[in-house]
Protein backbone atom coordinates (compact mmCIF):
# COMPACT_ATOMS: atom_id res chain seq x y z
CA UNK A 1 0.00 0.00 0.00
CA UNK A 2 1.34 3.58 -1.35
CA UNK A 3 1.79 6.07 1.96
CA UNK A 4 0.29 9.02 0.95
CA UNK A 5 0.99 11.08 4.24
CA UNK A 6 2.34 14.34 3.43
CA UNK A 7 6.25 13.63 4.62
CA UNK A 8 7.34 16.12 7.10
CA UNK A 9 9.80 19.14 5.68
CA UNK A 10 12.79 17.29 6.55
CA UNK A 11 11.81 14.16 5.56
CA UNK A 12 10.88 15.59 1.99
CA UNK A 13 14.10 16.98 2.15
CA UNK A 14 16.16 13.56 2.65
CA UNK A 15 13.78 12.21 0.47
CA UNK A 16 14.09 14.44 -2.62
CA UNK A 17 17.88 14.08 -1.30
CA UNK A 18 18.48 17.69 -0.84
CA UNK A 19 20.44 17.56 2.13
CA UNK A 20 22.42 20.52 1.94
CA UNK A 21 26.27 19.98 1.46
CA UNK A 22 27.90 16.26 1.78
CA UNK A 23 30.10 17.84 4.80
CA UNK A 24 27.58 19.80 6.44
CA UNK A 25 25.60 17.29 8.79
CA UNK A 26 29.75 16.90 10.34
CA UNK A 27 29.95 20.36 10.14
CA UNK A 28 27.15 20.59 12.49
CA UNK A 29 28.37 17.98 14.87
CA UNK A 30 31.71 20.05 15.02
CA UNK A 31 29.67 23.06 15.77
CA UNK A 32 27.60 21.53 18.29
CA UNK A 33 30.52 19.33 20.20
CA UNK A 34 32.53 22.88 20.41
CA UNK A 35 29.42 24.85 21.82
CA UNK A 36 26.58 22.93 23.22
CA UNK A 37 23.22 23.90 21.38
CA UNK A 38 25.89 25.68 18.62
CA UNK A 39 25.13 22.49 16.38
CA UNK A 40 21.16 23.15 16.52
CA UNK A 41 21.42 26.72 15.99
CA UNK A 42 22.69 27.16 12.61
CA UNK A 43 19.84 24.86 12.04
CA UNK A 44 17.40 27.37 13.32
CA UNK A 45 16.31 25.71 15.84
CA UNK A 46 16.79 28.20 18.81
CA UNK A 47 14.21 26.72 21.25
CA UNK A 48 16.38 23.32 21.36
CA UNK A 49 19.97 25.41 21.18
CA UNK A 50 18.89 27.03 24.00
CA UNK A 51 17.80 24.27 26.51
CA UNK A 52 20.83 22.28 25.27
CA UNK A 53 23.51 25.35 26.15
CA UNK A 54 21.79 26.14 29.47
CA UNK A 55 21.69 22.40 30.95
CA UNK A 56 25.16 21.59 29.43
CA UNK A 57 26.69 24.92 30.29
CA UNK A 58 25.02 24.76 34.16
CA UNK A 59 26.00 20.95 34.62
CA UNK A 60 29.66 22.07 33.24
CA UNK A 61 29.68 25.47 35.68
CA UNK A 62 28.50 23.00 38.58
CA UNK A 63 30.77 20.99 38.01
CA UNK A 64 33.70 22.78 38.37
CA UNK A 65 32.49 25.02 41.08
CA UNK A 66 32.22 22.09 43.33
CA UNK A 67 35.75 21.37 42.54
CA UNK A 68 35.71 18.76 39.85
CA UNK A 69 38.69 16.67 38.43
CA UNK A 70 39.38 17.34 34.57
CA UNK A 71 40.69 14.62 33.26
CA UNK A 72 43.53 15.00 30.42
CA UNK A 73 46.90 13.54 28.66
CA UNK A 74 49.41 12.23 29.73
CA UNK A 75 47.04 9.27 30.79
CA UNK A 76 48.17 8.20 34.23
CA UNK A 77 51.52 7.40 34.64
CA UNK A 78 52.33 4.46 36.59
CA UNK A 79 48.73 3.38 37.37
CA UNK A 80 47.74 -0.26 36.74
CA UNK A 81 45.35 -0.90 33.50
CA UNK A 82 42.49 -1.24 34.85
CA UNK A 83 42.86 2.88 36.73
CA UNK A 84 44.46 3.73 33.14
CA UNK A 85 41.48 2.31 30.94
CA UNK A 86 39.45 4.23 33.75
CA UNK A 87 41.34 7.60 32.89
CA UNK A 88 40.50 7.08 29.29
CA UNK A 89 37.08 6.85 29.53
CA UNK A 90 37.11 10.04 32.14
CA UNK A 91 38.76 12.17 29.25
CA UNK A 92 36.39 11.19 26.82
CA UNK A 93 33.63 12.03 28.43
CA UNK A 94 34.89 15.44 29.67
CA UNK A 95 36.34 16.10 26.40
CA UNK A 96 32.54 15.80 25.28
CA UNK A 97 31.91 18.97 26.64
CA UNK A 98 34.27 20.60 23.58
CA UNK A 99 35.17 24.32 24.60
CA UNK A 100 33.45 24.75 28.21
CA UNK A 101 36.64 21.54 28.37
CA UNK A 102 39.33 23.28 27.20
CA UNK A 103 38.44 26.60 28.88
CA UNK A 104 38.16 25.00 31.91
CA UNK A 105 41.27 23.89 31.70
CA UNK A 106 43.06 26.43 30.49
CA UNK A 107 41.78 28.91 33.48
CA UNK A 108 43.09 26.09 35.88
CA UNK A 109 40.39 24.60 36.79
CA UNK A 110 40.46 20.34 37.43
CA UNK A 111 43.82 19.94 38.08
CA UNK A 112 43.68 18.23 41.41
CA UNK A 113 41.85 16.05 43.18
CA UNK A 114 39.46 17.38 45.83
CA UNK A 115 39.26 14.95 48.81
CA UNK A 116 35.33 15.78 49.34
CA UNK A 117 32.14 14.67 48.70
CA UNK A 118 31.42 18.43 46.43
CA UNK A 119 34.44 17.46 44.61
CA UNK A 120 33.04 13.81 43.39
CA UNK A 121 29.87 15.47 42.65
CA UNK A 122 31.74 18.07 40.71
CA UNK A 123 33.42 15.61 38.39
CA UNK A 124 30.35 13.94 38.02
CA UNK A 125 28.46 16.45 36.96
CA UNK A 126 31.29 17.44 34.83
CA UNK A 127 31.57 14.37 32.65
CA UNK A 128 27.60 14.11 32.17
CA UNK A 129 27.63 17.30 30.95
CA UNK A 130 30.22 16.06 28.34
CA UNK A 131 28.01 13.26 27.82
CA UNK A 132 24.51 15.05 27.28
CA UNK A 133 26.94 17.33 25.33
CA UNK A 134 27.47 14.18 23.02
CA UNK A 135 23.91 13.06 22.69
CA UNK A 136 23.04 17.08 21.66
CA UNK A 137 25.57 16.71 19.15
CA UNK A 138 24.06 13.41 17.89
CA UNK A 139 20.76 14.85 17.75
CA UNK A 140 21.88 17.88 15.20
CA UNK A 141 23.87 15.58 13.37
CA UNK A 142 19.58 13.52 12.62
CA UNK A 143 18.44 16.94 12.07
CA UNK A 144 21.02 17.81 9.40
CA UNK A 145 20.97 14.43 7.79
CA UNK A 146 17.18 14.62 7.73
CA UNK A 147 16.43 11.99 10.09
CA UNK A 148 14.71 14.67 12.42
CA UNK A 149 13.09 17.50 12.01
CA UNK B 1 45.64 23.58 46.17
CA UNK B 2 43.04 24.16 44.68
CA UNK B 3 41.93 27.10 42.62
CA UNK B 4 38.82 27.63 43.76
CA UNK B 5 39.09 29.08 47.43
CA UNK B 6 35.55 27.92 48.60
CA UNK B 7 34.29 24.98 46.49
CA UNK B 8 30.71 25.40 46.26
CA UNK B 9 29.23 22.54 48.23
CA UNK B 10 25.47 21.01 48.14
CA UNK B 11 23.74 18.88 49.93
CA UNK B 12 23.19 15.07 48.38
CA UNK B 13 19.82 15.90 47.38
CA UNK B 14 20.58 19.15 46.36
CA UNK B 15 23.40 17.84 43.95
CA UNK B 16 20.76 15.01 43.27
CA UNK B 17 17.92 17.75 41.95
CA UNK B 18 20.08 19.18 39.91
CA UNK B 19 21.69 16.49 37.84
CA UNK B 20 18.07 15.18 37.53
CA UNK B 21 16.78 18.51 36.19
CA UNK B 22 19.15 19.66 33.39
CA UNK B 23 19.77 15.64 32.50
CA UNK B 24 15.92 15.64 32.57
CA UNK B 25 15.51 18.50 29.99
CA UNK B 26 18.09 16.82 27.57
CA UNK B 27 16.67 14.09 27.78
CA UNK B 28 13.10 15.42 27.24
CA UNK B 29 13.90 17.30 24.45
CA UNK B 30 15.76 15.37 22.45
CA UNK B 31 13.69 12.43 22.35
CA UNK B 32 10.11 13.99 21.97
CA UNK B 33 8.72 15.73 19.10
CA UNK B 34 6.00 17.94 20.39
CA UNK B 35 6.47 20.57 23.93
CA UNK B 36 3.32 18.53 25.57
CA UNK B 37 4.84 14.98 25.20
CA UNK B 38 8.44 16.95 26.09
CA UNK B 39 6.94 18.50 29.28
CA UNK B 40 5.41 15.14 29.86
CA UNK B 41 8.89 13.45 29.98
CA UNK B 42 10.76 15.96 31.68
CA UNK B 43 8.34 15.56 34.61
CA UNK B 44 8.18 11.98 34.64
CA UNK B 45 12.17 11.25 33.67
CA UNK B 46 12.92 14.23 36.41
CA UNK B 47 10.66 12.08 39.13
CA UNK B 48 12.17 8.76 38.36
CA UNK B 49 15.66 10.09 38.96
CA UNK B 50 14.88 11.68 42.53
CA UNK B 51 12.78 8.86 43.49
CA UNK B 52 15.17 6.15 42.84
CA UNK B 53 17.95 8.10 44.00
CA UNK B 54 16.60 8.64 47.20
CA UNK B 55 15.09 5.10 47.55
CA UNK B 56 18.55 4.11 46.47
CA UNK B 57 19.72 6.18 49.54
CA UNK B 58 17.70 4.08 51.96
CA UNK B 59 18.95 0.95 50.14
CA UNK B 60 22.32 1.85 51.32
CA UNK B 61 21.31 3.18 54.56
CA UNK B 62 20.73 -0.23 55.66
CA UNK B 63 24.37 -1.41 54.63
CA UNK B 64 26.35 1.01 56.00
CA UNK B 65 27.02 0.18 59.81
Amino acid sequence: MTNTATPRPAEAQRRAGRTGPAAWPYVVGFLGWLLPGLGHLVQRKYDRAGIFFVSVAAMAGLGIAMGAKLYVLPFGEGQGMFVGLLHVLAFLGDLGAGLLFFLGWMAGFGRDYLARASGDYGTVFFLCAGLLNLLTVLDAYDIAVGKKD
Amino acid sequence: MHLLAQPLVLSHFQALALFAFFTSAVFAVISHRTWRERAKEFLWTFLLFVVVGVGLGWVMYLFSR
